[in-house]
């Protein structure tokens, strides 16, 4: 198997300027063709920018707009991945990532959890994607897309090698923040995404592929630091901090192999056993079934009730 | 030689990242607004210092313009601290004097209290300011600190009025970390904070608190959401905990855009959000 040169474009977008960032896009997808790129990756909306407010439904496309076709056009031989407002045919507003290939959309992966929370605001103006598919590319291996804040969800990261993802995209605009000089790294927002992208890579056993923007958004400045970490967790290739770019590092996809034959941890995964497991939780949190872990008299979601410990081994049914 | 400042452990930020980040921050502001230059009011203190060498970092010192606005009762070592600024950044400084305009003002009110004169003071070198972005062409960088603009040590639309405003997340004791990493003369770092609205005025004094005591507990009740128990706890005093508190309460209004009365299907702020600079809104 040939080495994948990927290209990673973590570049600033200039904010709600559609045509100007596709532009820019079209210069870029030239400039990794012409390094030998077979995969090119741009951050979470990085042809529209990322604090868009009122503007989201002003930058919108719908999967049939002629941009974003011309844009798959020029693909031809490459894998691309982007990223923009998407707009359903009921119009809703996602954020997308799209897998681009051979003069195609092949994929795109709707952000499925939207963080609205501290500096975030996002379930405001978008619609959450309800879809999660490791899809086959012309790479030869399952490509996993997500974006950004999905990365903060355990299950996604899984769900998607378990589905066939051997290369897992993760497509980002993370606002840097936390300066505490006691981070490893001086950016706690930096150190953060490392602990959970080499974990992710090593748990699942997969490449793990992060474009994150620099640029500034209003106040918030984003931090860059795009990466790709091997199936064994360790970094491949780390871009600087704050810096705008085209980074290309070259992996090998039999990397792939060889962990997951030394290491046979997703061979090991017990997917059934989430799903039975699973199922009861959910059960149990709607009030449609008594909740079988939690004391007798526990406040509901809380499983330990106040007093004295008492019970039964949970699992086990009580002596009559 | 006694340290140049105190640093409380918890508040160390990496400045070499906060340099960058703030860099790219006042670049962006300009460039999506559509000014190359910027202005900023020089008092000689730590705050003001810090941004002249922060902005002639991110944009180079030819442009940006420090203006001195002393009153009569503003120290003269404060304009010689101010003065040593100008020359170490070799950046554009003019002198606006404020003693004539406040003066007239207070001519028929001899009584007026000093917090109305300090106020007046403030607003009167933001006019100036705003005043002097348009002869300038630069946009007006704010000064004020993160400790101040959470006690609500501030004027409303005075010292707190800006085009934007790189130090306003960092605590006086990390202002005082980063103006020794900018190279900002020494005298500057280690001299008292003070309003110089009359002789011997500091901060510390008026407030009645230390700043790395006041910067580390506005950071375990704010930015870390420690209760009032728990930062009793940490060893602070009950009562200093309590009127933190209500200072922070006190000046929420100041570090707010006014309300709109609702009234209309799309109101600014409220349902009307879009981001302060957008497509079109460059000055061109």
């Amino acid at each position: 198997m040939k080495p994948l040169r990927i290209a990673l474009a973590q570049i600033a977008p200039r904010l709600g300027m559609l045509d100007e960032n596709i532009a820019r896009h079209h210069e870029i997808i030239k400039e990794a063709r012409a390094d030998g790129a077979g995969l090119l990756v741009f951050p979470e909306l990085g042809l529209t920018g990322y604090l868009l407010q009122d503007l989201a439904a002003d930058v919108a496309m719908r999967l049939d707009d002629p941009r974003l076709a011309t844009l798959a056009e020029a693909t031809e031989d490459m894998s691309v991945v982007v990223s923009f407002v998407e707009e359903s045919g009921d119009h809703r507003l996602f954020i997308a990532a799209a897998l681009l290939e051979g003069g195609r959309i092949a994929h795109v992966h709707r952000k499925l959890y939207l963080p609205t929370y501290g500096l975030f605001d996002e379930r405001r103006f978008f619609a959450a994607g309800d879809l999660l598919r490791a899809v086959p590319s012309r790479l030869g291996v399952g490509v996993g897309l997500a974006v950004c804040e999905d990365f903060w969800h355990l299950s996604v990261a899984q769900v998607l090698a378990l589905d066939g993802a051997q290369l897992l995209i993760n497509v980002s605009s993370s606002p840097g923040r936390d300066l505490a000089a006691t981070n490893e790294v001086g950016l706690g927002t930096a150190s953060s995404w490392r602990n959970l992208m080499r974990t992710y890579a090593q748990l699942t056993t997969s490449f793990v592929v992060f474009c994150n923007r620099v640029g500034v958004d209003e106040s918030i400045s984003f931090w860059g630091g795009s990466e790709i970490i091997s199936p064994s967790g360790e970094p491949v290739f780390s871009a600087p901090f704050f810096e705008e770019g085209l980074f290309t590092a070259e992996i090998s996809l039999a990397d792939v192999r060889r962990e997951r034959i030394g290491l046979p941890l997703l061979r090991d995964e017990r997917p059934e056993l989430h799903v039975r497991e699973l199922a009861r939780i959910v059960a149990e949190r709607a009030g449609l079934a008594p909740d079988s872990t939690a004391d007798d008299m526990a406040e509901s979601g809380l499983d330990v009730a106040p007093g004295d410990p008492i019970q039964n081994p949970i699992g086990f049914r009580a002596a009559r | 030689m006694t340290a140049l400042y105190e640093l409380p452990a918890e508040l160390a930020i990496d400045t070499s990242i906060a340099r960058r980040v703030i860099a790219e921050f006042i670049r962006g502001q300009l460039r999506q607004a559509g000014f190359e230059r910027a202005v900023l009011g020089l008092s000689g203190g730590i705050d003001s210092a810090v941004v002249a060498f922060l902005v002639a970092e991110a944009i180079g010192a030819e442009r940006l313009l420090s203006v001195l606005m002393p009153y009569r009762t503003s120290s003269p070592a404060s304009r010689a601290d101010a003065e040593a600024v100008v020359a170490k950044l070799g950046c554009a400084s003019e002198l606006v004097e404020i003693s004539p305009m406040v003066d007239a003002y207070f001519a028929n009110d001899p009584d007026a209290s000093s917090l109305r004169r300090g106020n007046f003071m403030a607003r009167q070198r933001m006019a100036v300011l705003y005043d002097r972005s348009v002869t300038w062409s630069g946009l007006v960088v704010g000064t004020s600190n993160k400790t101040e603009s959470l006690i609500g040590y501030t004027t409303l639309f005075g010292d707190s009025a800006c085009a934007f405003n790189p130090i306003g997340d960092l605590y006086k004791s990390q202002v005082r970390q980063l103006a020794e990493a900018l190279g900002v003369p020494e005298a500057i770092i280690r001299k008292a904070p003070s309003a110089d609205l009359w002789p011997g005025q500091t901060d510390e004094a008026e407030a009645d608190i230390s700043y790395p005591v006041l910067d580390r507990l506005l950071f375990w009740r704010v930015d870390k959401r420690r209760s009032i128990d728990e930062v009793v706890a940490l060893g602070f005093d009950l009562a200093l905990v309590a009127r933190v508190d209500r200072m922070i309460a006190g000046s929420e209004f100041k570090r707010q855009v006014p309300p709109i009365a609702k009234l209309g299907p799309r109101t600014a702020g409220v349902d009307y959000l879009y981001p302060r600079r957008r497509p079109g809104s460059a000055r061109v």
